[in-house]
């Protein structure tokens, strides 16, 4: 009833061979999808996507030397049309919004993964986001609970505020962000608050994760 | 060469004063003095001239003794008085010098002892943490992954079964089921013995994920509160402060059944702190700081990391732990 023409393409990006080896046989045995490659790091992985042309992509958050998330941004930027789902040992709660927002759609934790991988990538074919019930409430409830405020981005800071999260984005740790604006460490809490507030940021984590994220992009 | 002088006087003294009065006890003296001070040899240098000075003294005050041994005789007494004195005194002063260099030869021992003591405590302990790491990493990346091929093994022959229309597939699914908790038992394990992770943020993230999986796994709302970054190069040092707070809220829920704990990870003027702060039952009044297991083992490791360790009453009623690393060793 499916043609070949029509089977999801698949491609795994795992370090284990054993993970990869069993969910390539577990797509393989779908009617409606096929692995058409499969990469244990990074850069293969973006070789190997740019050579295959998958519509899906199953990415691990912890590769050998280097973050899952970055590769992810990656093939966002350079493969928009590739929905990437994430195999994850690392607890979705914490990870799986940092990965939406680099641009997966979707977000499996391995210990389930065998069930639900495969309805994971049907779903994303579909277009569709794929996250748990606990994680996709979390997003409602933040969706609901966040003001959406006129510019929640970096215009809304002022200069000084804008020179801390520069600094933070260098990764310099607070008592040097003070000292080298002259400030004490209590001021650059204050200054801290209004950056989270503004850019409706929830934690110091996140605050930090964005800033170096932006230093990033920078340059 | 007072000494000398002292002796002189003292001779003058025997002449004005006649033979009548014996002053040979005064003699003795500069004798002590000498022998206390000095040595044996000048000692009995200086005894001997005393003994000569005494004679001529008596002698030339005008003693004639009936027989010209007496005064040699006399003279031989006193010699062999002072000679017994320097020796006592001598000895004595050896004794005591020798004691005294005991005493702080031991002392330095010691607190070698101690030093040296506390820098193995220090590495035991920070071989234990490398070795749980060095597990909790293993598990975490093969046994889970292995788990997790196998797994699939299990969720793929369970297909092929039903494809084929066999009984087997309920049974498979269960080893599926199986296998799946066993990933979760597994991974619970790897955190337990990994929690930190290698990165300047790696405490942040620990202690944040700590509050969630606590508030989860008990009744309570334990919240994580860190206003700005606080960035912790020292591996050692993010370790010792995750387990700090590990052992405080630990102690917190057992002891105090709060509703609500606090852990604070903040960058201050001193240093970096963490407070633990719950609405709990609070402290004891019988228990001061520093006692309990828990609670010394927590000032161990603050110590350890050269912090410093202080439990109060909480802003919510309960208890609160704070630990304060000064800079120059959160910069470490």
């Amino acid at each position: 009833m499916t043609s070949t023409a029509t089977k999801a393409k698949v491609f795994l990006v795992d370090d284990h061979p054993l993970v990869r080896e069993m969910l390539k046989s577990l797509i393989e045995q779908q009617p409606d999808m096929t692995a058409c490659g499969e990469a244990e790091d990074a850069a293969k992985a973006l070789k190997g996507i740019a050579a295959d042309k998958p519509h899906v992509a199953i990415i691990d958050l912890s590769l050998k030397e280097s973050s899952g998330l970055e590769l992810i941004k990656q093939i966002k930027h350079r493969h928009p049309l590739v929905s990437q789902i994430v195999l994850s040992m690392h607890d979705e709660k914490l990870y799986a919004e940092r990965a939406i927002r680099a641009g997966a759609r979707g977000y499996v934790m391995k210990r389930e993964s065998t069930k639900q991988i495969v309805a994971a990538i049907r779903a994303v074919r579909g277009g569709k986001l794929w996250l748990s019930e606990t994680v996709s409430d979390a997003f409602a409830q933040r969706f609901v609970a966040a003001q959406p405020q006129a510019g929640s981005s970096l215009e809304s800071l002022s200069d000084r505020e804008l020179e801390v999260f520069n600094l933070l984005g260098k990764g310099l740790p607070t008592r040097q962000v003070a000292q080298s604006l002259n400030v004490s460490i209590k001021t650059v809490q204050a200054y801290c608050a209004r950056i989270k507030q503004k850019l409706q940021l929830s934690s110091a984590t996140e605050l930090l994760r964005e800033a170096m994220h932006w230093h990033e992009s920078v340059g | 060469m007072f000494m000398l002088l002292l002796v002189m006087a003292i001779g003058l003294l025997d002449y004005v004063t006649g033979i009548e009065v014996s002053l040979s006890v005064v003699y003795a003296i500069p004798v002590s003095i000498t022998a206390w001070y000095v040595g044996a040899v000048p000692a009995l240098g200086l005894a001997l001239l005393s003994v000569i000075v005494w004679i001529a003294g008596d002698l030339a005050a005008g003693l004639h003794p009936s027989n010209i041994m007496v005064p040699f005789f006399n003279a031989l007494v006193r010699l062999v008085f002072y000679a017994f004195l320097t020796h006592v005194l001598v000895r004595l002063r050896y004794l005591q010098k020798n004691l005294e260099d005991l005493a702080r030869v031991r002392a330095v021992a010691l607190s070698h002892e101690i030093a040296e003591r506390e820098r193995l405590e220090r590495e035991m302990l920070e071989i234990s943490e490398r070795e749980q790491r060095r597990i909790g990493q293993d598990l975490h990346d093969s046994l889970c992954q292995y788990l997790t091929g196998t797994a699939m093994a299990g969720q793929l022959l369970a297909e092929k079964l039903t494809r084929r229309e066999l009984p087997e597939p309920r049974e498979a699914r269960k080893v599926v089921d199986l296998i799946e908790e066993a990933i979760t038992l597994a991974r619970g394990m790897a955190k337990g013995l990994h929690p930190v992770e290698m990165k300047s943020d790696g405490l942040m993230q620990a202690l944040e994920e700590f509050c969630v999986s606590t508030s989860e796994l008990f009744a309570v709302d334990c919240h994580f509160d860190c206003q700005m970054p606080v960035l912790i190069e020292s591996q050692s040092t993010a370790i010792h402060l995750y387990r700090i707070a590990q052992e405080g809220v630990g102690n917190a829920i057992k002891h105090g059944r709060p509703t609500r704990i606090i852990v604070q990870l903040e960058e201050i003027e001193e240093g970096t702190q963490l407070v633990i702060s719950d609405n709990g039952s609070g402290l004891p009044a019988s228990a001061p700081s520093g006692n309990g297991m828990g609670l010394r083992i927590i000032a161990d490791r603050a110590k350890m990391i050269g912090g410093r360790f202080r439990v109060d009453r909480g802003r919510f009623g309960g208890a609160e732990l704070s630990c304060l690393i000064p800079h120059s060793q959160a910069a470490e």
